[in-house]
């Protein structure tokens, strides 16, 4: 019958196309992770993952930026397509505590030497960085938190970090919190009492390259910001007091593919060479674990390392504990308030 | 149909210099970004300082946008096929059947173009997680070809309405059978619109952005890298590439414009 | 060919096409019932769980109400949806007027750049709003520099600047349905009533608007239609500060993991949505 041809016709192209569709791209040999991107993520791309693909044949693909939020969704989902995120400390204690994250094998790693501190039952730490104070050139300087979160007398817009870990320590402070009391806890009252109070002024930025521009483009006048981001950049003024110090670790989702975590951790391997370490901090100022890497460091810019002597002393310490106690309470209040916006 | 004369001479010069600048306001997008991605600075600025062709240098190198620009034009290529064919079967039934329900079904064929696509998105963005299709490319090409079935539909079901079915009968009292009369008689003069359509419902595929933010997981299409910048960095790369997107748009316009001539020319001629 | 046998085919052919335009309907209907309707429906079913309770419950819906977030973003959509309806009217209406009176040709073109507007990508659209409408912007730098201002005025990332790019997005909607639609009142009416003695405000006034009423009244629901959906616009002008139902709906997905949460949102919007375009079909139905 005629009619059945032309159904016959047109269900079989109809298939073809969409079996088409499906393995052509059955993703072969590529890696997905999430990480914080901009010049961290180039610089990374550059030093570690072109040799990667030349040497191993594997191709990293990121997407920025990750962070608990995603983590948790996708494995909502039930689809895990990025297999790591990087993360700071708190992240990393937070999401271990909501069961997202796989055990890390270090041996798979094989790593080079590396600092103890940067090896972590659920987190590979990557390199050592800071959330600090910036601002525009030309408007009052900030000297503490207390001053930076005061719009009356330091008027203008706040750049803020979209992420509970990277501002709640400091609205807290803001309050009047001392760094050594954030160490063991945050009260999340007072934190979220000097957010709410300069609610009108802040925007809220998700990618680390976002308060550099912002501050540039004269949107906002000030801005909590990743050191590497902002120091030493034109137009930009910085202090690394009361700055977080802390390691960006990463992370591996929890049902994670045999495949991925094979070649994640050969990316791994990769980010414990000291020479690769010094290829990034060339780019960012951003040093890895490694103890061989001060040595290769370049002597005039040390200044803007985190890890620089001046710069750590006036800088406080996460504690993951208090995190690690408190996430379904501090994931909770932070979706209460940004619904609230 | 003009108006009468004294109508048409008098127009208040406010309401002519209202109108243009309305006009203006509507083109300022375009105005800008086509000039800025021959900008020589290397942040946004305009007027443009300089003029270079960096910017497209820079997406033309880039890896990432490649593999975007591939995954686009592939994506919308199968969508707006497996659009093409179920969509103009589907109009060609609307338009020579009658039978109860035909109204509710061609409704639920246009519901996609209705429902905001947010909600399209959500709901299939649930569905694909728990079919663990989310993140496929296979699940993005179904979601694109939902969303342009309306627009095929739509256009078919004119260009089929304008297509006597008298010729039809003819051919049919002549002897011929079903199959011959839409191999040879319909699907040739159905031709051009069938191309207007595809072309369409290409640039719409091309173009989406919502339901592709949240089917796509670690596929990179064209708008959603844009999106995904705009957001983030302000690359003056996206420049370029809204301008290429433009250009694109605006060839597409006028091939769809000159199919429909034609089209128009052979019903005049029928 | 006699009238009588014309008929008799007709008769047997629309009898044959009967049950044929069934069998053409099947592969789309069975596509779209698979891709569209059971998702639509399984996100109702969502919309009645709850993460505690499970299925069915009216917790997620209960939560709705209580919770005030919700109901503030779902205002202030309705808010700038109107304000932005309202406002692509003003600047459409005589924006088609002055279109549908010019000559022929500049009416071409006019008309064609429009249509070309209409036809560019949303994303470029918007994209270029945040040149023109940031601190150090092209509109503010002009202000400045006419002196009308002392200090920039902020048009980014508050609702002004959301508001300008939805309206730059929509004119296109409303403009061409009703340019259609003047162009196709009657000249001689409006002759009649010149002869009759009126004044051309007359005219305008008693005439012409109100035969291009219900055309009007036709875009501007579905101007504001199309507001309720918004997503792109909010999200990059508005900076995180200017959620509308969309973007919470992102959130809640994407971020805060809570799908039944966003399915009754989906489902609010949905019947809006819906009972809005039952209207429009109305006023349509009246325009022509």
């Amino acid at each position: 019958m005629p009619k059945a041809k032309v159904f016959g016709l047109s269900a079989v192209t109809a298939a073809a196309m969409m079996a088409l569709a499906m393995p052509a791209f059955a993703q072969v040999k590529e890696l997905h992770v999430m990480d914080a991107g901009g010049q961290w993520g180039d610089a990374v791309a550059k030093c570690i993952d072109e040799p990667l693909l030349k040497e191993k044949g594997i191709k990293v693909v990121t997407e920025t930026p990750g962070g608990y939020a995603k983590m948790a969704a996708q494995a909502k989902s039930g689809v895990i397509n990025n297999v790591a995120t990087d993360g700071s400390t708190s992240e990393l204690a937070r999401m271990a505590a909501e069961g997202l994250l796989e055990e890390i094998d270090w041996g798979a790693i094989n790593p080079m030497p590396m600092f103890d501190e940067a090896k972590n039952k659920y987190g590979f730490g990557s390199s050592y960085y800071s959330t600090i104070m910036a601002w525009r050139k030309g408007v009052p300087a900030p000297s503490n938190w207390v001053e930076f979160f005061d719009t009356e007398k330091f008027p203008g817009k706040r750049a803020l970090p979209d992420y509970p870990d990277y501002v709640l320590p400091f609205a807290a402070m803001a309050d009047g919190m001392t760094p050594d009391e954030i160490t063991k806890g945050i009260d999340l009252d007072r934190a979220f009492k000097t957010l709410k109070r300069v609610k009108k002024d802040t925007i809220w930025w998700q990618a680390g390259a976002q308060p550099p521009q912002l501050l540039k483009d004269n949107e906002a006048q000030y801005a909590i910001s990743w050191s590497g981001r902002v120091v030493g950049q034109d137009g930009v003024e910085t202090s690394f007091n009361q700055g977080m110090l802390d390691m960006s670790w990463f992370m591996i989702a929890k049902g994670a593919s045999e495949d991925q975590k094979k070649m994640l951790y050969q990316w791994f391997h990769e980010q414990t060479i000291p020479e690769k370490q010094a290829c990034v901090a060339q780019y960012i100022s951003y040093p890895g674990p490694s103890p061989e890497l001060e040595k290769l460091l370049p002597k005039d810019k040390l200044n803007q390392f985190p890890t620089y002597s001046e710069n750590k002393k006036v800088q406080w310490l996460i504690n993951g504990d208090w995190w690690f106690k408190n996430a379904a309470e501090i994931e909770k209040r932070w979706n209460e308030f940004k619904l609230e916006q | 149909m003009s108006a009468p004369a004294t109508l048409s001479r008098h127009q208040p010069p406010w309401l002519a210099a209202l109108g243009c600048l309305t006009l203006l306001f509507m083109c300022l997008p375009v105005l800008i970004v086509v000039p800025m991605s021959f900008s020589s600075a290397q942040s946004l600025e305009f007027p443009p300082p300089g003029l270079s062709l960096r910017w497209y240098a820079a997406f033309f190198g880039n890896e990432i946008w490649a593999q975007a620009g591939v995954n686009s034009l592939l994506l919308a290529t199968l969508a707006s096929s497996i659009a093409l064919v179920l969509g103009t079967l589907a109009a060609y039934g609307l338009v020579r059947g009658t039978f109860p329900g035909k109204a509710l079904i061609e409704a639920n064929f246009m519901a996609p173009m209705i429902v905001p696509s947010i909600i399209t998105a959500v709901a299939l963005f649930i569905v694909f997680a728990r079919l663990r299709i989310l993140g496929t490319f296979f699940g993005l090409v179904l979601g694109h070809t939902i969303l342009v079935i309306p627009y095929v539909v739509l256009i078919m079901q004119v260009a089929i309405r304008a297509f006597d079915i008298r010729i039809e009968h003819v051919a049919a009292t002549l002897g011929a059978s079903r199959m011959v009369i839409l191999r040879k008689i319909v699907v040739p003069n159905l031709l051009p619109s069938a191309a207007a359509a595809w072309i369409f419902a290409f640039v719409i595929s091309f173009d989406e952005v919502v339901v592709t933010l949240f089917l796509a997981g670690t596929n990179m299409t064209i708008p959603k890298r844009m999106f995904n910048e705009l957001i983030m960095q302000i690359n003056p790369t996206i420049t370029a590439v809204a301008t290429l997107l433009i250009g694109f748009n605006v060839l597409a316009l006028a091939l769809i414009l000159l199919l429909a001539r034609g089209r128009h020319l052979q019903r005049s001629l029928a | 060919m006699t009238t009588v046998i014309h008929a008799g085919e007709i008769n047997l052919a629309r009898h044959e096409w009967r049950w044929e335009g069934i069998g053409f309907l099947a592969p789309l209907f069975l596509f779209a019932l698979i891709v569209f309707d059971m998702p639509l429906l399984i996100v109702v079913f969502w919309s009645f769980s709850d993460p505690a309770a499970g299925f069915p419950s009216l917790g997620s819906y209960q939560a709705f109400i209580e919770s005030g977030s919700y109901a503030r973003i779902i205002w202030r959509t309705f808010l700038i949806a109107g304000e932005v309806t309202i406002a692509t009217a003003l600047l459409g209406y005589p924006l088609a007027y002055w279109i549908s009176r010019l000559e022929q040709r500049s009416q071409l073109i006019a008309i064609g750049i429009v249509t070309m507007t209409f036809w560019v990508s949303i994303l470029v659209r918007t994209y270029a709003w945040i040149v023109m409408l940031g601190n150090g912007g092209i509109l503010n730098r002009w202000l400045l520099s006419l002196g009308l201002v002392s200090r920039p005025v902020e048009f980014l990332y508050n609702e002004r600047g959301v508001a300008i790019g939805m309206i730059n997005v929509l004119l296109p909607f409303l403009v061409l349905p009703l340019y259609a639609a003047m162009r196709r009142i009657d000249p001689r009416l409006l002759h009649v009533a010149e002869t009759l003695g009126a004044s051309r405000l007359q005219i305008f006034w008693r005439v012409f608007f109100p035969l291009t009423a219900p055309a009007l009244g036709a875009s501007m629901v579905l101007v504001f239609i199309l507001s309720l959906g918004f997503y792109i616009t909010p999200a990059i002008l508005g900076g995180g500060r200017v959620p509308l139902i969309a973007n919470m709906m992102d959130l809640l997905i994407n971020k805060f993991a809570r799908w039944e949460m966003a399915a009754v949102n989906s489902v609010v919007l949905l019947t809006a949505t819906l009972a809005f375009y039952a209207l429009y079909q109305r006023l349509r139905g009246k325009a022509t």
